[in-house]
């Protein structure tokens, strides 16, 4: 697969094994202005593929470009460009934010006080606090204001929204909207498909370290149809299912859009379409 | 510079302020002098243990830095620190002098061949500690273990050396100022090794550091 210079970042072929798990020639474009959705359930290789793009863990094998460049020739001045907002990381918990924030500007030559401020008061972050006097919502928020004053044009998010409570959760997504709003990209990884569902225009659907698919949330969604059947699951319905899961009165069943002609099926939310899916791997 | 910045900013322990301190053990009669650095290598500990702890490899990855870029940075201010070390032990000594001095049983007595002892011990601890900490910075405890293992092997080798090896019990292990072109001669070469040792522990270590796969 080609390198594609129109996108703001492609990632091509790229692999990594480890003793237990295996990503496998992994290969996508982050279009610019875009929010696309990394989905995939825990240990699917979602981490993995971030922590390579961003050079925390060597590939075995694969490229990254960055509008066309190699991320491994230019890595420092690309680096200025992308912010990385991960859910598990607090650095420095005992040092108030203003000492962080100090250290940190003066590695960005593009670093704006002025936008710094108005996300801080925005985001209602006083800079005397330490990182452990804030809650797991304002540390991202924090690392979101850092990223937003630098002139980050990539966000890279890594599950920034897990153990938020709902309201915080939906800021977020706004947030994210109004980024896209200005013109930014950003790659948001989640296992909370309902927060994809509000903001995403493209989905990334990771499996077993395979990327089964690349393509527009929409048409993600229009691909697959769901069955709900009383009791166990049809002969004739198992043959279409790409996986299966019990409830209350019976069994939902993910089918292909076009198998589901004749049949009494609904549409499929991205968390359906992501569990039935690993349902069926499962089940395979 | 600026990640030097950052690391006397973000990464300073507070024992780095205290431990240094230890150098008036020097006037301490029949103490090992060598040990007073062995505190300053306990401070470096505790930097890379709390900069596990605070995700400090993960803050400073995100930043456009290069990986050796950011162990060039962590060795120069354990180097500052260490250096610091030397210069409050050549202080206390010259107090020492001034208040009078006695003969040291345990090891060399304190005077320019000790600071020359003092170099060798920041240089074998610096070129043992850094490449196996920065080979997997999430076990720092096991690259102090065995770098301080070193130190104190050492230490004990230059005491035995104060009895046993007529160079250093006759020409080093004499109060200031008998000897000084000797001990100017071993403390200038103890100095290149020094300055020799850390560079080369800083290579090794950024090789190391590249190629690592971090958990963060």
């Amino acid at each position: 697969m080609a390198n594609n210079p129109d996108a703001l970042l492609s990632v091509r072929n790229l692999s990594k094994n480890y003793p237990a798990f295996q990503l496998k020639d992994f290969s996508f474009d982050l279009r610019e202005g875009m929010i696309t959705g990394f989905i995939g359930r825990n240990g699917a290789g979602k981490t993995t593929t971030i922590n390579s793009i961003l050079s925390f863990i060597r590939p075995d094998g694969g490229e990254v470009f960055y509008r066309g460049q190699p991320f491994a020739e230019t890595e420092q001045k690309i680096r200025e460009r992308i912010g990385f907002v991960s859910a598990g990381m607090t650095y420095y918990t005992r040092r108030p934010l203003k000492a962080i924030t100090g250290v940190t500007k003066s590695f960005y030559p593009a670093w704006d006080d002025r936008a710094y401020e108005k996300t801080m008061r925005a985001f209602g972050l006083a800079e005397e606090k330490t990182p452990a006097e804030l809650s797991n919502g304002m540390k991202i928020k924090y690392a979101m204001a850092l990223a937003l004053s630098h002139g980050a044009e990539l966000f890279i998010l890594d599950e920034p929204t897990s153990g938020l409570d709902p309201v915080s959760r939906e800021e977020l997504v706004e947030i994210f909207l109004r980024l896209k709003d200005e013109g930014k990209t950003i790659l948001f990884s989640t296992h909370i498909t309902s927060d994809l569902e509000k903001c995403a225009d493209r989905i990334l659907f990771i499996q077993q370290g395979n990327l089964k698919a690349d393509e527009p949330l929409d048409d993600f969604r229009r691909r697959f149809r769901i069955v709900e059947t009383a009791g166990s699951v049809p002969r004739e319905l198992q043959e279409k299912s790409r996986g299966s899961c019990r409830i209350r009165d019976g069994y939902t069943t993910l089918v292909s859009a076009e198998d589901s002609e004749g049949l009494a099926s609904r549409e499929a939310t991205l968390e359906e379409i992501m569990i039935h899916l690993e349902k069926g791997a499962e089940e395979a | 510079m600026k990640l030097l910045k950052k690391e006397f900013r973000l990464c300073m322990h507070p024992t780095g302020y205290i431990l240094p301190l230890m150098a008036v053990l020097i006037l301490v009669p029949g103490y090992p002098y060598g040990v007073c650095c062995f505190y300053t290598t306990m401070v470096i500990y505790f930097i890379c243990l709390t900069a596990r702890e605070n995700h400090d490899a993960s803050y400073t990855l995100t930043l456009p830095v290069t990986r050796r870029d950011a162990v060039n940075a962590r060795i120069l201010f354990c180097t500052c620190l260490e250096a610091a070390q030397i210069v409050l032990m050549a202080l206390v000594t010259l107090a020492k002098y001034a208040i009078g001095t006695m003969a040291n049983p345990a090891g060399l007595d304190a005077g320019l061949a000790m600071i020359g002892e003092g170099l060798l011990i920041f240089a074998l601890f610096n070129m043992i500690f850094f490449p196996l900490y920065y080979k997997d910075i999430n076990k720092p405890g096991a690259a102090f273990l065995i770098a301080s293992a070193a130190v104190f092997a050492w230490i004990v080798a230059e005491i035995v050396a104060t009895y046993t090896v007529p160079f250093v019990r006759f020409r080093l292990d004499q109060p200031d100022p008998a000897y000084m072109g000797d001990k100017a001669l071993f403390t200038a070469g103890a100095l290149a090794l020094f300055l020799a040792g850390t560079a080369s522990a800083a290579m090794r270590s950024a090789k190391k550091f590249e190629a690592a796969d971090l958990s963060l």
